[in-house]
């Protein structure tokens, strides 16, 4: 966080008592603990946070969060959030602390689901009270609320207490007995409570003819109420007052404020005109703005006569005026000193800087007008705004700046144009970074620095954000010199920007094929983020780089990548990292190569239990991917199929480019099945052909197209495609690339009945393969390959490594014996996992993030598919059918 | 480009509140009510106005765009 937590966030703002008991509101809101939302919503001044904090008070454990515009931004919503629930269970939301402060922001789903877990483990109600909701209106908050609401742990109870209703599905859940609400027409004092309040509470002593008269005229509104009775306060003739109050049309907060202000000293008038500015004072803040010294003194005063000052600590250090006060405040201020209000803004923003609130600091300057004032403090706040993944705010900052004020400013034309580029927005990125490069290249009179030290490190940055650009609009050799640029100019001790540069010219190479340098700049890239503690860039980064390196062939290196990412995420401390679950599939898929069967499940299983909120976004289509290959090779063909089914819903892309398509994996599962019209259907689809121009990222395909057409007949021209494709491959040193490739060439000359040349390719094919170890590569191609195997090992082709690979044939498990039926369903073999666990049914739930009836429902499929009728007998069974 | 809009809440609103309104004009009607009107500059700006006459309490009865 920029700048510290305010801990009165979290304070709950209790009045001193000069309150009305309200039970009739308190029982409703006794009823919301039996439903989801309490939702209590109502304009201001209805005394909607008295209500709650009164009801609140006696037993109940509470966390309260008082709201402010400053919560749009999801990073610190939820923080506080958790902030608050601390205060009643210090160690909640450990996990979803962690991923706040990563790399890439978390998807509500990923963010939310360990808080929601740790919030179920209590047994207690726990009643979350949002105050002040009608200032979000972030989707993405509202999102996360929705999430929450819609997986409420059964203890925690949400109540949002707003001036509008909050964007949420309210008409189901008052359906379905989910909500408990109080509004305006609740809330208003009824001709009771006007009297208990007016002559019980402010012991005003007034007829009922008068309670009357003013419970009418404010329509029971409390404010107006509260209002009228200070007018009153020591006042002789309080009826004269009511009848001249009642006989008038003026809006009522206008005519009461009025009268409260006329009888207030001058300089106590002035005062509090001149703080309404404010969002939260104390004494010294005050003093700044009026130029007395006797803030404190007068704050206490206001408090002591209940002048609509709300505190917002117990030392009574901190206080803000009720709102509706403010506003009306600042109305007068705005219309008998126009001229005052900036100034006062200023001086606001000038003692919050000095005082380390940055954020204030910045909201005063921008209303204030001092907008060069306001870039300055942007400017510095920025390295820690990154730090802290404060981006949505910093960039909120920075777009709010006029654009005269970011031109002059290289450091912030730069950091707009990466914010925007951050967020997939091109909108004039180019000309913030040739702005920012003009200044660069012939500093002149006009330009702004405030921070030096960035700016040292700027020449670097703008040219890894003109490579981003450059590789977003397709130019891959733009991206590649200024890729390069990057590098010659940045600052020895730059690793963000170096690592970053490196990743943008490793990921343009990748794209064309180049696959030498593109290792080579993913591994420079991990050196730059490690340490800078980049560690969701340093995972997703690691993936691509054993990916590369098993297109390279190099089993061995690919592995190395692996164990070196999970020997950094082993040394961080607290939460497991998010990332290590993708590098356990990674691992996998190389035991599978291998032919380790039994490791490449554990690993999967490993990766499984780490849970979804330790893996990144493409981690639960590439598990898929990694488990279907197992089942494949274990003889069910149709688990498979239903895997890679999921896995091609579930894909995300990402920036890298999508090598090994879903499709296509599933179209090989196919021919395997049998499947020869289905798998022809992809091919026509993708618009694939034999006679295409070759490019990398089509490799994949084309093998898969080549593979194809042999199940066609179509020999030779799969025969062309391939010799192609080895060539290509060979050009481009992806030597991982031409094992497959010439080992189903060989398989093509074999039933061409050219078996010399098959022999040939087998053995080059061979002899790359065998320093590394493949093995599934061979296996796979099933009886065919057995038999061409067999052959070479007669003719002396590389025999030793023949022959073990002959004898890994006859390893394959057998199709499980009886088999299913019916297979499970990727969902199905979720829930069947976690039955063998020791967690209970509402943690399984809790755990795929669906409700207990889903569960059971999954369940009693599991059972009916395995033929069993308890959870041990299931267990038991799918150990039997190899699905554990 | 803007529109004009005139926004009637009920009450009797002083004409001092023009300026908290971004400068609209603010007249007081003998049935009670009183009419804000004057050029807003887009949708949002709407949205902000209407916004701070909720925060302020203020019972809204008409939004009408003019010509």
């Amino acid at each position: 966080m920029a700048g510290p937590l305010l801990e009165t966030k979290l304070h709950v703002p209790r009045r001193r008592s000069e309150l009305v008991s309200r039970p009739r509101l308190s029982e409703r809101l006794h009823r919301g603990l039996g439903a989801k939302l309490m939702l209590v919503s109502a304009p201001a001044g209805f005394g909607k946070t008295t209500l709650l904090a009164e009801w609140l008070a006696p037993s109940l454990e509470s966390a309260w969060l008082s709201l402010d515009h400053n919560d749009n931004d999801p990073a610190t919503f939820w923080t506080y959030v958790i902030a608050a629930l601390r205060t009643v269970s210090p160690e909640i939301g450990a996990t979803t602390l962690a991923l706040l402060q990563e790399g890439q922001p978390a998807p509500v789903r990923l963010l939310l689901t360990p808080l929601i877990n740790d919030l179920g483990a209590g047994t207690t109600d726990l009643v979350l009270v949002l105050d002040d909701y009608h200032v979000i209106d972030s989707a993405e908050v509202q999102e996360g609320i929705g999430f929450l609401l819609e997986h409420l742990p059964p203890r925690l109870h949400l109540a949002i207490v707003s001036r509008a209703d909050p964007g949420l599905p309210l008409a189901g859940l008052r359906a379905r007995g989910e909500l408990v609400e109080v509004r305006a027409a609740d809330l208003r004092f009824t001709a009771d409570e006007a009297a208990a309040y007016l002559n019980g509470s402010m012991g005003l002593e007034l007829s009922a003819e008068d309670v009357s008269a003013l419970e009418g005229r404010t329509e029971g509104w409390i404010a107006a109420l509260q209002l009228a009775a200070l007018s009153m306060e020591g006042r002789a003739d309080a009826s004269g007052f009511i009848a001249g109050f009642a006989g008038d049309d003026r809006y009522v907060v206008d005519y009461l404020v009025e009268e409260v202000l006329k009888r207030q000293p001058g300089h106590v008038q002035d005062f509090l005109m001149q703080t309404s500015i404010l969002d939260r004072m104390n004494g010294a803040l005050c003093d700044a703005l009026t130029g007395g010294d006797d803030g404190r003194a007068t704050l206490e005063d206001l408090d002591k006569r209940n002048l609509f000052l709300v505190p917002l600590d117990d030392r009574r250090q901190w206080y803000r005026y009720h709102h509706l006060f403010a506003d009306v405040l600042q109305a007068r201020l705005l219309d008998e000193k126009p001229g005052r209000v900036a100034e006062l803004h200023r001086l606001a923003s000038a003692w919050h800087a000095a005082n380390g609130d940055a954020a204030q600091a910045i909201r005063h300057a921008m209303a204030g007008e001092d907008f060069d004032g306001a870039a300055d403090l942007v400017e510095v706040e920025m390295p820690a705004m990154r730090r802290d993944r404060r981006e949505v705010t910093l960039r909120a900052w920075l777009e709010r700046l006029p654009s005269e004020v970011i031109r002059v400013r290289p450091a912030l034309c730069n950091a707009l144009a990466g914010t925007r580029l951050s967020t997939g927005t091109m909108d004039g990125v180019d000309a913030l970074l040739q702005d920012a490069q003009r200044w660069l290249d012939e500093p002149a009179d006009g330009m702004v620095v405030v921070d030096h030290e960035q700016f040292r490190r700027l020449p670097a940055e703008v040219a890894v954000h003109r490579a981003g650009l450059a590789l977003a609009t397709g130019d891959v050799d733009g991206a590649v010199a200024f890729a390069s640029r990057a590098l010659e100019i940045a600052v020895d001790e730059d690793h963000l920007s170096r690592g970053a540069a490196s990743a943008l010219r490793g990921l343009a190479a990748w794209g064309s094929g180049d696959l030498e340098t593109a290792e080579a700049a993913y591994a420079e890239c991990l050196v730059h983020f490690e340490p800078i503690g980049h560690i969701g860039d340093f995972f997703g980064c690691s993936i691509a780089h054993a990916d590369m390196r098993l297109t390279l062939g190099r089993l061995r290196a690919a592995a190395d990548t692996f164990e070196t990412a999970l020997r950094l995420a082993s040394r961080q401390e607290g939460a497991v990292v998010r990332g290590t679950a993708d590098m356990h599939v990674g691992r996998a898929s190389l035991h599978y190569e291998l032919d380790d069967l039994a490791a490449a499940r554990r690993e999967l299983a490993r990766s499984l239990e780490l849970g979804e909120h330790t893996a990144l976004p493409q981690n639960a289509y590439r598990y898929r991917v990694g488990l279907a290959e197992v089942a494949a090779a274990e003889g069910d063909l149709d688990a498979a199929v239903d895997l890679l089914d999921d896995a091609a819903r579930l894909y995300v892309g990402d920036f890298s480019p999508n090598v090994h398509p879903v499709p296509a994996v599933r179209a090989r599962a196919w021919l395997r099945q049998g499947r020869l019209a289905d798998a022809r259907g992809w091919a026509t689809q993708q618009g694939l052909s034999a006679t295409d121009d070759l490019s990398y990222l089509r490799e994949f395909e084309h093998v898969t197209l080549a593979r194809v057409l042999i199940e066609e007949g179509n020999l030779d021209p799969a025969a062309d495609l391939l010799t192609r494709l080895a060539h290509a491959a060979e050009e481009g040193s992806r030597w991982g690339s031409v094992i497959e490739i010439q080992a189903v060439l060989a398989l093509t000359h074999q039933l061409r009945g050219d078996l010399p040349a098959a022999l040939a390719s087998l053995e080059s094919a061979l002899l790359l393969a065998e320093p590394e170890g493949y093995v599934r590569t061979f296996v796979d191609e099933g009886p065919r390959m057995a038999t061409l195997l067999e052959a070479a090992a007669e003719r002396e082709v590389a025999p030793r490594y023949a022959r073990r690979l002959l004898a890994a044939f006859g390893t394959t498990p057998a199709p499980a014996a009886p088999g299913l039926v019916e297979p499970l369903s990727g969902r199905e073999l979720d829930v069947l996992r976690l039955l063998a666990t020791d967690l209970s049914g509402p943690e399984i739930a809790r755990e795929l993030v669906v409700s207990l009836h889903t569960v059971r429902s999954h369940t009693k499929a599991v059972y009916a598919k395995l033929g069993v009728t308890s959870r041990r007998t299931a267990v038991s069974r799918a150990r039997e059918l190899g699905l554990l | 480009m803007a529109d004009n809009y005139a926004i009637r809440v009920r009450g009797h609103l002083d004409v001092r509140w023009s300026a908290w309104f971004d400068g609209l004009t603010v007249t007081t009607h003998t049935d009670g009510t009183t009419l804000i009107e004057g050029p807003v500059a887009d949708q949002a700006a709407l949205f902000g106005l209407l916004q701070k006459m909720r925060d302020v309490g203020l019972p809204l009865l008409s939004v009408t765009q003019l010509s």
